[in-house]
């Protein structure tokens, strides 16, 4: 019996970012597998390259050297249509200042990711949407615009739009960072119970330690570098 | 997706409101010049129904306190007509085609009122001279001479509005508040029918038309007659001059200009061409800066949006479809100000606005629809294109 292959593995990821006169090493020689159903978090000081490898992770960017595979598959030679197609449909993002649509509702805002999905009709968008945010317990908010919202009600309509799209990973950057300790405490609290309830993989880059440690692992960053 | 953008930009109403109103009052600049253009064209592009190429136009002066008599008129039309290269001569009132000087008036026919009516005078050779077809009937002739009424031509769209689709020929109309003891010559016996006419200029609609037989003892209070001459093809100025020696030759104190019609028609085209092209000059240069003003109201709104545009490609959308999206975007917002400019225009045919017929308000309001949607998606190609090729993981770490 052969084993499923890990959700995510990048395998001597380099990123370097190379203007005129200068030259930045974002990312050197990172080896990072992460298995289906893993809570990870990612932890290091700010500038050590931890968002640039979340966007690498997300398919967002592309590395300099090295082979990112999803679900086993190396994706670096993908087009840009093929990609967005895998980041539709296995991964969900969050992010620390929400990127929610402030002119679009709160229901339209998690219906977001579905409306790139093709053959998708409009009521089941809004079935998964209304699901989406009973998850994260915001059914009675759908018609509320996010400017109406607290900030750890916005960041719950975020993971909601990250769910609703039924993704195998969601990539969560700083989730808590723009949150008082309380909201930050219910944001994991949930992103946990997402994790341990439904299987769903989390990779959270984060500051605190003490949120990193509720995960199953931590692997840390510095200088671009993986350091543990 | 429309769904979306459609949600998107209502909920976006009140930034948008700017560019929807610019898209506006484009549309009804557009429209404008488009329905006063279709329209020039529409009627440039009809017949005259006449043929004004070798017809000259004789304006003869008796002299100061000098009246004509007809005999001496009637011997300067035979000489003139005698002349080598002259086909044919007729005699007529002064609103001859081209020239600006009209002369109109209403007419009725059992409680059936004619629009505004051209009236002319003309004699037994005008329709010869003028190379006017008859579509009914026949043109006057001496034989009218005995007619109890005064024998007149009327127009095809004169025809229409007093006797419909009924028959035309010997019917009697008159004044459209007629005398209480009509005189006979105030009493119109159709003899025939002719096709609309466009005497005005080359730009000009048809308008209804009369032609009242000259009668014999008209021209004997007159101090200036008007001629109309056809001549054989490059006829120039030899027979011009010829022309005025022949009536200074009948009598000693009268004067003659000769005018080729066809300068006459050149010249009072350009009194429509000016304005024609003068107002479309400002609608292009208006246009341009509507052009710019939505280029840079896009340009503006994507740096604006530049972390929505890397969320939606989080999200799963393409650079391409990034591109399509605020190509559609402006799309939508385009129809919000063209609807609205739809419902302004579409008053003009339904009030019968300018008397125009419905036909260029409408060619006018598709055409200024399509330049609308085609400026709009010209100025969104590039700030879209742009948008397409933002870097998504730049864009959101933007915020």
């Amino acid at each position: 019996m052969t084993s499923a292959p890990p959700v995510l593995r990048l395998t001597n990821i380099e990123k370097i970012y190379q203007t005129k006169t200068i030259e930045t090493v974002a990312l050197n020689s990172v080896n990072l597998t992460v298995n289906r159903g893993e809570f990870v978090s990612i932890m290091g000081p700010s500038g050590c390259g931890k968002s640039t490898l979340l966007s690498l992770m997300g398919l967002l960017d592309e590395p300099t050297s090295g082979t990112i595979e999803v679900d086993g598959r190396a994706v670096t030679s993908y087009s840009d249509k093929e990609l967005a197609g895998l980041r539709n449909l296995k991964i969900g993002f969050v992010f620390q200042s929400y990127h929610l649509i402030n002119d679009l509702s709160v229901v339209d805002n998690v219906e977001l990711p579905l409306l790139y999905r093709r053959g998708m009709g409009s009521k089941e968008r809004r079935q998964r949407a209304i699901a989406a945010l009973d998850k994260v317990g915001l059914s009675a908010r759908t018609g509320h615009f996010p400017s109406q919202l607290s900030g750890g009600q916005r960041q719950r309509v975020a993971i909601a739009r990250a769910l609703a799209g039924g993704p195998e990973i969601i990539l969560a950057d700083e989730p808590t960072g723009n949150l008082d300790s309380v909201m930050g405490e219910e944001i994991i609290e949930l992103l946990l119970e997402l994790n341990r309830e439904q299987g769903v993989t989390i990779v959270m880059v984060t500051h605190d330690l003490q949120q990193a440690l509720k995960t199953q692992r931590v692997v840390r960053f510095f200088d671009g570098s993986q350091v543990g | 997706m429309l769904r979306h953008l459609f949600t998107l930009i209502w909920n976006r109403k009140r930034a948008n409101l700017l560019l929807i109103s610019e898209i506006f009052f484009s549309f009804v600049v557009l429209f404008g010049v488009g329905a006063v253009l279709i329209t020039t064209a529409k009627n440039y592009l009809a017949p005259h129904g006449f043929n004004y190429e070798q017809v000259w136009r004789l304006h003869v002066r008796a002299g100061q306190g000098q009246k004509m008599p007809r005999a001496e008129l009637d011997d300067v039309l035979r000489q003139v007509k005698a002349l080598p290269g002259v086909r044919t001569v007729a005699l007529t009132s002064g609103n001859v085609p081209f020239v600006f000087n009209t002369n109109n008036s209403v007419f009725g026919y059992k409680g059936k009122k004619s629009p505004v009516t051209n009236v002319y005078d003309a004699d037994d050779h005008y329709a010869e001279t003028m190379q006017m077809p008859l579509r009914e009937g026949r043109w006057f002739q001496s034989a009218d001479d005995g007619s109890n009424h005064r024998p007149v031509v009327i127009s095809q769209d004169l025809r229409q509005s007093l006797f419909g689709n009924g028959p035309a020929l010997g019917k009697i109309f008159t004044w459209d508040t007629p005398d209480p003891n009509p005189k006979a010559q105030d009493e119109f016996l159709v003899t025939g029918v002719v096709d609309p006419v466009r005497m005005e200029s080359d730009f000009s609609a048809p308008i209804p038309s009369v032609w009242l037989r000259l009668l014999p003892y008209d021209t004997t209070h007159w101090e200036t007659a008007n001629v109309l001459v056809r001549v054989a093809p490059g006829a120039g100025g030899v027979l011009q001059e010829k022309i005025a020696r022949t009536v200074a030759g009948v009598t000693r104190q009268w004067t003659t200009e000769v005018r080729v019609m066809n300068d006459d028609r050149l010249h009072r085209r350009m009194y429509t061409l000016v304005p024609v092209v003068g107002l479309s000059i400002i609608g292009l240069f208006l246009i341009i800066n509507v052009a710019l003003g939505l280029f840079g109201v896009l340009w503006y709104n994507i740096s604006q949006r530049r972390a929505e545009i890397g969320l939606r490609r989080a999200m799963g959308a393409t650079g391409a479809g990034i591109g399509w999206q605020f190509l559609g975007e402006m799309m939508v917002v385009t129809t919000f100000g063209v609807v609205l400019g739809i419902l302004l225009a579409v008053q003009f045919p339904l009030l019968n606005a300018f008397d125009l017929p419905v036909q260029p308000y409408l060619l006018a309001i598709a055409a200024a629809a399509g330049a609308v949607y085609g400026i709009t998606a010209l100025c969104a190609w590039q700030p879209s294109r742009l948008a397409a090729a933002i870097q998504p993981a730049v864009a959101l770490r933007e915020e």
